[in-house]
């Protein structure tokens, strides 16, 4: 048992994936094949022992919602657990209210009423693999304020942009947070996971919510650097962002690597996801398959290499799939050929022979879409 | 008890003593099959797809994995307020004396106390050994149209092999007239595929009569459904369409697993409308790596391929070291192949490891060889 609840966050203004965000909110959307963002900081929290666990959902919660369920998948136990769904409070009109204080404020009194003295805020859109319990006994033998993930990382130019970057002293302190321009290889990337006690988290969100109704906690965190204690501490391994179509795709390619993706797929360290009690994959003669990740209740009759293929894919007969994702349910016609795509849930492409995108600018076919 | 008024109760006592060392240590409905499901997944899943909501499940022979197993009926859904999956092996009882479920009818006997709680005005018998997919509600349907007392399930199976089966022969209307156990000469291939619906008042009649009889086997197929044709009950046929297997053996679980790589294969697990539940794992979706091959093969998630699989079915989490080569065989959950082995025509049991550069089974073997323990390299 862990002395802290979780909170998952939603992606601040620096997020922004195109079309595939128009169906569903980050944290809902499909990752290699199987799983949903939101199943990394929610098994990361359960793996840690927090039992009590808030999400916020935003625009479009459908897909969301359906995925979360009771969270009996997530392993948190049905009784003294909870997976507690909180609207995000939402002015369609005016998005540059939508922040994340609004949203805290306007949940606080289900946050006031938790038990449980720590809190750890988690996003969905940064996967990565951490023991909370951890990160929040270091937090406490530290004496810090507020204690911050962060990872070095040294493709900060192409990657990460936008990202909140810290700025650390030698002991680790933190000294301000700043946006990564991509002006330098090497940084300090937040991985915008805190752990704090929740008084001071209550006191620093009413405080932003004082200052300006346009703050993000990050903003008034980033103020209060020179007041509190605030404490780095690096997270070692595998880290991928999604804050943009790129970062998603790249992110699902590069877990191709198996060494890559066993670092962040631990046998000790499940990350549980809704079941969709789809059979295996059925494969038929001649095809040849490399490089690739398939999830269940696929039916691959072309060919397929470095890819990702979600559950419930149709590959039929000399198609050919390359440096791809396919998300769940899709179909790929005869003979088709495609070749650095993301084809979305349920879409099929079947007159149209070739898609060919550029690996730096791979296209994105629609959910539902028929091609 | 409140959807359609029918509790199944499903045999599952059976240890399967010709698939050997898989039902070592656990029983014949605990067997693995088809890549992610065990044997009683399907009756479960049936009954589940079928809205029926209780169903007891009969264990006896090694049953302690397979009593926790069915026990989480959360996995086939049977866990709402008025649904669950009732475990019941034998038990001590106050006024009775103890003993294992002498027979398929016994096994029921010894249950009328849990049935009578229940109050149904059917029981569905089911056998935990079989593969098929069936909507039991229709059969009630039948069973309720034909005023039937008991109804039996029949598959029509070829005339020379209908000598090793139960043979039912019926009138024009379905009705049973006489009931054969392996008949030297069959007068039809209507063969009992040991799925019953009982009206339960008067199977009760029947079993406590049958409990005390001395000259009884205590056996649907033996006792139960002779004296209820000699008492002229209305026992009525149900005929099923359909992939139908008894994987009672080495031989036949492997040759079950095989079709389902033939497309279009009858039992179709694809169809969303009539999906097989089953334990839910925590893998990442199965990998082939830059050098695996796959041709022909059934693969589950968690598996990782360097080799060359070829017409074969992989279980959860299987490992292929590169230069392997998997030919015509079952490998069971978590089951390692080392580099440059070769496997063909096996089934190799869960956890099994083939060590690098081994041969398991030949090509032209006749049977399947069954591999339950670690294989050494040369």
């Amino acid at each position: 048992m862990c002395n802290a609840f979780g909170i998952v966050n939603y992606e601040g203004p620096n997020v922004n994936v195109k079309g595939m965000e128009d169906y569903r909110p980050v944290s809902a959307f499909s990752f290699l094949g199987r799983y949903r963002l939101i199943d990394f900081p929610i098994s990361n929290m359960s793996n840690s022992g927090v039992n009590h666990i808030k999400v916020f959902v935003k625009t479009n919660p459908r897909s969301l919602i359906e995925h979360l369920g009771t969270g009996r998948h997530y392993n948190i136990n049905s009784k003294r657990g909870k997976l507690h769904i909180l609207p995000a409070k939402n002015m369609d009109d005016v998005d540059f209210y939508n922040n994340d204080i609004n949203s805290y404020m306007f949940n606080m009194q289900a946050i006031e009423d938790v038990n449980q003295p720590y809190v750890i805020l988690a996003p969905a859109h940064m996967i990565y693999r951490q023991d909370f319990s951890n990160l929040l006994d270091a937090h406490i033998e530290s004496g810090a304020d507020i204690t911050m993930l962060y990872q070095n990382v040294d493709n900060a130019k192409e990657a990460f942009i936008n990202c909140d970057v810290l700025n650390l002293n030698k002991q680790k302190g933190v000294l301000s947070i700043e946006k990564n321009r991509g002006n330098s290889k090497s940084k300090t990337i937040s991985l915008e996971t805190y752990v704090m006690s929740k008084d001071l988290f209550i006191s620093l969100v009413k405080k932003a919510a004082n200052i300006s109704s346009l703050y993000w906690f990050r903003d008034i965190v980033n103020e209060e650097c020179s007041e509190l204690d605030i404490r780095g501490v690096a997270h070692r391994g595998f880290v991928a962002c999604v804050n943009d179509f790129k970062s998603y795709f790249n992110a699902n390619i590069d877990l191709l690597d198996y060494d890559k993706a066993m670092d962040l797929f631990n046998s000790d360290w499940p990350i549980y996801t809704r079941t969709n009690d789809s059979c295996p994959t059925q494969y038929y003669s001649d095809v040849t398959v490399q490089n690739s990740m398939v999830s269940n209740g696929c039916i691959v009759e072309g060919d397929i290499a470095n890819s990702v293929i979600g559950r419930g894919v149709v590959i039929k007969k000399g198609a050919v799939i390359k440096n791809s994702i396919i998300l769940p349910g899709a179909i790929i016609g005869e003979d088709v050929h495609i070749e650095n795509v993301v084809v979305d849930k349920k879409a099929r492409i079947v007159r149209k022979k070739e898609l060919i995108g550029h690996p730096d600018q791979p296209l994105y076919v629609k959910r539902n879409d028929k091609i | 008890m409140r959807q359609n008024n029918m509790l199944a109760m499903i045999l599952a006592g059976g240890r399967g003593t010709r698939l050997y060392a898989l039902t070592k240590k656990i029983a014949k409905p605990a067997v693995y099959f088809g890549g992610k499901y065990r044997i009683i997944d399907f009756p479960l899943s049936n009954c589940a797809n079928s809205n029926i909501n209780v169903v007891g499940v009969l264990t006896q022979y090694e049953s302690v994995l397979l009593n926790s197993y069915a026990a989480a009926g959360q996995r086939w859904g049977l866990d709402a307020k008025d649904s669950g999956v009732y475990v019941l092996p034998p038990r001590e009882k106050d006024g009775a004396a103890f003993d294992v479920y002498r027979g398929t009818a016994d096994a029921i006997s010894q249950n009328i106390d849990f049935i009578d709680q229940q109050n149904p005005e059917y029981v569905l018998i089911l056998s935990g050994d079989h593969i098929y997919k069936m909507d039991y509600s229709k059969m009630l349907a039948h069973h309720k149209a034909c005023d039937a007392d008991a109804t039996i399930a029949v598959l029509p199976v070829p005339m020379k092999e209908a000598s090793r089966f139960g043979i039912m022969n019926t009138d024009e209307t379905d009705r049973i007239v006489e009931f054969e156990e392996k008949p030297e000469k069959p007068k039809s291939n209507l063969a009992s595929m040991g799925i019953y619906i009982f009206n339960w008042k008067q199977l009760r009649k029947m079993l406590v009569a049958d409990m005390d009889d001395p000259n009884s086997n205590h056996d649907f197929g033996k006792d139960i459904i002779p004296a209820m044709l000699n008492e002229n009950k209305r026992l009525y046929a149900y005929q099923f369409k359909g992939y139908w297997k008894d994987v009672g053996t080495v031989d036949s679980l492997w040759e079950a697993n095989m079709d389902l790589l033939s497309s279009n294969n009858e039992l179709d697990l694809n169809d969303p409308d009539w999906k097989i539940y089953t334990e839910d794992v925590a893998t990442v979706p199965h990998f082939i790596g830059p050098k695996g091959k796959v041709n022909n093969a059934y693969i589950n998630q968690g598996c990782v391929i360097n080799g060359e699989i070829n017409n074969s079915v992989l279980f959860t989490s299987v490992k292929v070291a590169e230069g392997a080569k998997v030919n015509d065989s079952v490998l069971m959950p978590n089951v390692e192949i080392g580099e440059g082995a070769i496997i063909h025509r096996a089934i190799i049991a869960e956890g099994v490891k083939v060590d690098a550069g081994a041969v398991v089974g030949s090509p032209d073997s006749e049977n399947i060889e069954l591999i339950s323990k670690r294989v050494r390299g040369e």
